[in-house]
């Protein structure tokens, strides 16, 4: 399976943002998306979970045949979270298993979910209101996680957790990566040279990715340069 | 000192024009017609600069017009006497309460937020240029309309052409007070929130205002002479202070706080409704619920909200249930209180639209939709499908309608009732009419908040208020309804016409809602 985009066009105002990005995003691997502030990091995923329309281009699944992506394909978690407050973390999840009860590929319990992002017991039936930044960040992440869609699109997600619950998270990134195509918006080149299996650099409205090179150094050279590219 | 007074200024005027600019762009059809470059256009800077000149003027001079107009001169008639000493009475005590509550020295504004707070000018020379320009304001826009109203109401020209000058120098006495104050205490008083005291004494000055003078009380020349002497030589005085005093930053980092020049500035805001809104969040850790899905999600938010969406309910059918019985004993006590009654409730129909637009909970209930549930819900894509947004849209339009059907369902049984025992009609068809017409304004009113939310959805990931046509159509609700307030028609025809209007209007509205809800109901970007 792959998320092909061709031709992809966005512009606000007279601006354009993506000028004509193309790129296959493969299943089973982890792209560390990088790109300058206003780069239109964000205005890509927003294209691709269709918070905005497009000006023109097209996106879809492709495996065996192409396929139109649907709501449950997609999967977008925000830098801040964003939980509903009046529901206990519990009933969050109860919701959430309820609306994806057709998709979900595994019968894992409620507590087994908490158990896999590591909340805490005394936790599990607390208002989310009363939730802390990181830990309302892992239920946003969790949920996402649940639905279980093929595509997570991640938007700088790690930035609130502590150092423990980073590692943790990096951890279970990589243990769901083989059913998922994972897109990781990062301003950290280190942590997206550490995580992620490609390195893709969205300038100038245009995507391209980063051959690897086996000199880390090399490398990180490599991706400033296509940062800064004019 | 003028050249700070000239660089904040200029600052001023840039984000005025700025927010002219601003204002154009967010019009309907002018914002697709206007370029990006907008902010960079030279001609239109100039219109915006002259529009900021021509607000500056209008702000000296209209304001103080309409003041003295409204405050004291068109209060005359209320009054039995009127002498030239109700013009200097009145105009005391207001001169007293608006040294108080309007100091401009002690205003949390967002032109001192971005000089002193944002781009750290200097604290005192910005207050002392900025307080002189202020008062010169206040000495030069009053000086006209204390003239001439003064002359028209026959008081000497020498007091007319005091009384600014008593203004300005009440207003550096009390500015120089809580100079004072600040010294001694350490803690700076905003003028916009004012302590309970403070409100008693503004209340009591009020009541001295206008009170007074209905018992036809006034005070003569001499005193407002004698309050001259004394405010003049305070406010000289007051002047050394204000000229010496060392920590204006000290006391604008306790008065100007994001929180004062923001949220105080609209209390309305949406940083406040969602603060009040989440603080009606209730747990109820015994609460347990059989549904599935958006049936379970809606059900909890309800009993969550359960404060937000009853409470006001209640006090609508409390206060609905006293009239009822009022009415009842007035009717059968006074036959006369009853024909008037009889004769309201067939040709004032119309005003019961305004009535019921005021009672119904949808805007508010639609606000606490966004700010605790859909504004986090609507990042996820899953929530956002059509299943989702019509199961959610079916459960909310039952409970809205059913919570504006309570008030509803009691005033259309009272309106019915009334009419009965007060003389009845010829019409039977009239008591049935009075009643369907109320609920189906209820359910209209239901359905539309409801509809308008789910087709327009005005808010931003940052619940900021971003649809110009949300804010219009909730306008045109507002004006129709008030349209409608004196118009007399008669029951039986108007009460059929609503009737049909609002049941059409529903089935119309809600077949869009259908349609289009799945698309629309997003959050703006």
């Amino acid at each position: 399976m792959k998320l092909v985009i061709k031709n992809l066009k966005k512009s606000f105002d007279k601006k354009q943002i993506l000028k004509d990005v193309n790129f296959e995003f493969q299943k089973g691997k982890i792209y560390g998306l990088l790109g300058r502030n206003g780069a239109g990091k964000t205005t890509l995923f927003n294209c691709l979970s269709e918070d905005i329309e497009i000006d023109s281009g097209q996106f879809y699944i492709e495996e065996n045949q192409i396929k139109e992506i649907t709501p449950e394909d997609i999967g977008y978690v925000l830098s801040t979270p964003n939980v509903p407050e009046f529901l206990t973390a519990r009933e969050f999840l109860k919701f959430f298993i309820d609306i994806n009860q057709k998709h979900l590929k595994t019968n894992k319990t409620i507590d087994q979910w908490f158990d896999l992002i590591q909340i805490e017991k005394e936790d599990r039936d607390k208002l989310l209101k009363d939730y802390s930044h990181g830990m309302k960040n892992k239920m946003q992440m969790l949920v996402n996680i649940i639905a279980s869609p093929s595509i997570l699109l991640l938007d700088e997600p790690l930035t609130s957790f502590d150092v423990v619950a980073q590692e943790e998270m990096k951890q279970m990134f990589k243990n769901i990566k083989k059913d998922h195509i994972i897109i990781f918006s990062t301003h950290i080149m280190e942590l997206a040279l550490d995580l992620c299996d490609e390195i893709v650099v969205l300038n100038k409205g245009v995507l391209k990715e980063i051959k690897k090179e086996k000199d880390i150094e090399t490398f990180k050279q490599k991706i400033m340069e296509a940062l800064v590219e004019e | 000192m003028l050249k700070t007074f000239l660089i904040s200024y200029k600052l001023k005027n840039a984000y005025r024009v700025n927010s002219i600019i601003y204002s154009l762009k967010q019009l309907p059809i002018i914002k697709k017609i206007l370029p990006v470059s907008l902010y960079q256009n030279k001609a239109l800077k100039i219109i915006g600069n002259i529009i900021s000149i021509i607000i500056e003027i209008l702000t000296i001079f209209l304001g103080k017009f309409l003041y003295i107009f409204f405050c004291i001169v068109a209060m005359f008639p209320v009054f039995k006497i009127n002498t030239p000493n109700l013009f200097i009475h009145i105009f005391l005590f207001l001169t007293i309460i608006g040294a108080i509550m309007n100091t401009y020295m002690f205003n949390p504004t967002k032109d001192k937020y971005y000089a002193m707070i944002i781009m750290k000018m200097d604290a005192k020379k910005y207050t002392l240029s900025n307080y002189l320009y202020s008062m010169l304001k206040t000495l030069i826009g009053f000086m006209p309309f204390t003239i001439i109203f003064g002359l028209m109401s026959k008081l000497p020209l020498w007091i007319t052409i005091i009384m600014p000058v008593f203004v300005v120098m009440a207003k550096i006495s009390y500015s120089a007070y809580t100079l004072i104050y600040f010294q001694k205490h350490k803690k700076a008083k905003s003028e916009n929130n004012l302590n309970k005291i403070t409100w008693l004494i503004v209340g009591i000055l009020l009541l001295l205002a206008y009170g007074l003078p209905y018992i036809n009380i006034t005070i003569n020349p001499i005193i407002f002479i004698i309050c001259f002497i004394i405010t003049l030589i305070l406010g000289i005085y007051g002047i050394k202070i204000i000229k010496n005093f060392s920590k204006y930053r000290q006391i604008y980092k306790q008065i100007l706080t994001y929180e004062n020049v923001y949220v105080t500035e609209n209390n309305k805001s949406t940083k406040k409704i969602k603060e009040n809104a989440e603080k009606h969040i209730k747990l109820d850790k015994n609460f347990i619920s059989n549904k599935k899905g958006f049936a379970y999600f809606h059900e909890l938010f309800v009993k969550r909200h359960a404060q937000i969406l009853t409470a006001a309910v209640k006090k609508q059918a409390i206060v609905i249930i006293i009239i009822f019985f009022l009415s009842i004993i007035f009717i059968s006590k006074n036959k006369e209180f009853a024909g008037t009654i009889n004769g309201l409730l067939l040709i004032y129909l119309p005003y019961f639209l305004f009535i019921m637009y005021m009672l119904n909970r949808g805007t508010t209930i639609t606000e606490a939709m966004f700010m605790n549930c859909d504004h986090s819900m609507l990042t996820y894509r899953i929530y956002r499908t059509p299943k989702v947004i019509l199961g959610l849209f079916k459960q909310r339009l039952k409970t809205l309608i059913t919570l504006n059907l309570i008030p509803a369902t009691l005033i259309g049984f009272t309106l019915s009732f009334l009419l009965y025992i007060s003389g009845g009609t010829n019409e039977p068809l009239n008591y049935i009419i009075l009643f369907i017409s109320i609920i189906s304004m209820s359910i209209f009113f239901s359905v539309h908040y409801l509809v308008m939310y789910y087709l327009l959805q005005p808010y931003n990931a940052n619940t900021e208020m971003k649809s110009s046509t949300y804010s219009l159509v909730q306008g045109l609700t507002y004006f129709v309804c008030y349209f409608f307030i004196d118009k007399k028609l008669s029951t039986f025809y108007f009460g059929l016409a609503i009737t049909f209007f609002c049941i059409t209007y529903s089935i119309i509205s809600l077949y869009l809602a259908y349609k289009k809800a799945p698309k629309t109901f997003k959050l703006r970007v």
